[in-house]
């Protein structure tokens, strides 16, 4: 029966560059598909090319295609990336520069255009689009309006099917769907439509277990203890069968740990309601499908379903909202809880002095509460050192610099054997507002770019 | 016996804006099917008391031996927003593992083969 091998070389913006490597050189794989992006990423690059009209895309993606490009061309596995970002034709522009430079003859570039509604906002609420927020029902847009930085839509397949249709050797995409980037190579090998929702569902859901790369081979794992070589772990492959069955493995003599356990760990990862995994490609039931163990190291993921894909797209809108301070400083036996607690204070009783208005203050005991909050119980012993964590939301970036300069303050001020490191820097936050828009208002667009 | 549920699951969590999910995953189908029952909305909500600000719903899936627990409003506004140093809820799943229930000790037996012969002892 046919199928394809496809593998997940990323999963966010700083991944290990060289599971990847081991993939292309050993995975026996046909794509690999790498994920770069998440809201506050496109929040950022959005930014940088607002100031920038040549940036706003991963500037990974250079030296990552300097060493990917000739391993992949020497055993023709193709590449899909969403690590256009916010510029995915500059992007392809650049991986083109890279391509020019190696021997590797003749490479076919697919661009993917379109996620970016920032433009046509204002027409669509026009028209009576609410944009209500998913999370919070607020349907008021227009409270936030001149503060948005960002809106992207999360967009599916369609484009990159049929740049692989078209012989591209790459495909470069803004914000498509982490989903999408597997869906894509799936549907296109083995000749799906979106009619096959079944299939389209098994696609989605083998690309929902390997998207996050690490995170099934033994990353974030509850059975962290027992991961073979753990620095040394290999990435997920997954072999995707005609009959919509599959296998989910990793490269031979690969590090980290794949079985049941780590695949039912990333099933549940990031999701609602699991009979309706919803992507824009179409939406998965996670509650029906089977997992079995087919040898060591080797998962075999059988009876997916799905059903027919929305009228709607995810957008994610990114706007202004103040600024973050925070600052961290320790704390040494003896009595290290007691220093830590006296400094909390100190440095609260100092902003009340200073006048700073915070709109939210924070304070952690780090290796006491940092993590767990109220949760954790209070234990009473004598700690070798104790931190706190300071941070604030603030309207504007001097105040919130107000906060890390009066943790910096205990470096003099506070007691006995006072440290901190390096001071932190005032950042600025982009807050979400998660909503829906018509598919037809995000018309995606492609074009193949011939280099070399 | 009262156990904390760490010794009958795993537990995994991630974020989707102010979201979190909380997979449980049972460490057998008996665990799963005593979970179920015993692992309610409404103690999940009184385990994480002011940190969950919002609604808490349950899915359970028995073909995964999970339950996948959605708590909204629990991350301190987001992760992009949150003062919270675990901006996007991934020791949550941690903090779930520490709740206590009183199950019948031939399921905590069974949990503890599960979790030798994993080799997590």
């Amino acid at each position: 029966m046919h199928s394809v091998r496809i593998a997940s070389g990323s999963a966010f913006w700083g991944d290990m560059l060289e599971p990847a490597v081991e993939l292309i050189e050993k995975g026996d794989v046909q794509y690999v598909g790498f994920d770069h992006l998440a809201e506050l990423t496109m929040a950022i690059l959005n930014r940088t090319k607002a100031k920038d009209p040549k940036a706003g895309y991963i500037p990974d993606i250079v030296p990552w295609m300097q060493r990917l490009l000739p391993l992949a061309r020497a055993r023709g596995v193709r590449l899909v990336t969403n690590a256009g970002g916010a510029n995915p034709r500059q992007a392809a522009l650049e991986v083109g520069r890279v391509a020019s430079s190696l021997d590797i003859g003749t490479l076919k570039i697919g661009v993917v255009e379109g996620d970016d509604i920032l433009g046509k906002v204002d027409a669509l609420r026009a028209q009576g689009w609410k944009f209500q927020n998913l999370d919070t029902g607020e349907d008021d847009l227009g409270a936030i309006r001149d503060r948005l930085v960002a809106a992207n839509a999360y967009i599916g397949a369609d484009v990159i099917r049929e740049h692989l249709a078209g012989g591209a050797d790459v495909v470069i995409t803004g914000r498509a769907s982490d989903n999408a980037l597997y869906v894509g190579p799936v549907m296109h090998e083995l000749g799906w439509d979106y009619g096959d929702v079944d299939r389209v569902g098994a696609a989605i859901t083998v690309g929902h277990i390997i998207e996050c790369a690490g995170c099934v081979t033994g990353g974030m794992s509850n059975l962290w203890k027992i991961s073979e070589r753990p620095w040394a772990m290999g990435f997920p492959i997954a072999e995707v069968w005609q009959n919509g069955d599959a296998v989910i493995e990793k490269p031979p003599g690969s590090g980290g740990v794949l079985d049941e356990w780590t695949v039912k760990e990333h099933l549940i990862y990031e999701v609602h309601d699991p009979a309706s995994y919803l992507m824009p490609d179409g939406v998965a039931d996670f509650t029906a499908l089977r997992l079995a163990a087919d040898g060591p190291g080797r998962v075999r993921v059988t009876g997916m379903k799905g059903k027919p894909r929305p009228s709607t797209l995810k957008v994610c809108f990114g706007y202004r909202d103040g600024f973050i301070g925070e600052g961290l400083a320790f704390f040494p036996w003896p009595d290290a809880l007691a220093k830590a607690e006296w400094a909390a204070r100190w440095v609260k009783e100092r902003l009340a002095i200073c006048g700073v208005q915070c709109r939210e203050l924070r304070v952690d005991l780090v290796g006491v509460d940092m993590l767990h909050g109220e949760l954790a119980p209070r234990v009473d012993r004598d700690f070798n050192e104790v931190g706190i964590r300071v941070a604030g939301r603030t309207r504007t970036a001097d105040e919130a610099d107000a906060i890390r300069r009066e943790v910096t303050h205990l470096w003099n001020s506070g007691p006995l054997g006072s440290c901190f490191g390096v001071p932190l820097k005032v950042r600025p936050v982009v807050a979400l507002w998660p909503s829906l828009v018509p598919r037809e208002a995000v018309p995606v667009t492609g074009e193949i770019l011939e280099v070399g | 016996m009262k156990v904390t549920l760490h010794e009958l699951a795993f537990a995994r969590s991630g974020d989707k804006g102010d979201v979190c999910n909380v997979g449980v995953m049972a460490k057998s189908r008996r665990i799963h099917e005593h979970l179920v029952r015993a692992l309610t909305i409404e103690r999940v909500r009184a385990h994480f008391g002011a940190m969950v600000q919002g609604a808490i719903e349950a899915y359970p899936l028995d073909n995964l031996d999970s339950i996948n627990f959605v708590l909204r409003g629990a991350l301190g506004g987001g992760a992009t927003k949150t003062l919270r140093f675990d901006q996007t809820g991934k020791a949550m799943a941690t903090a779930m593992l520490r709740l206590e229930l009183d199950v019948p000790a031939e399921l905590v037996e069974e949990a503890r083969r599960v979790t030798s012969a994993l080799g997590l002892r």
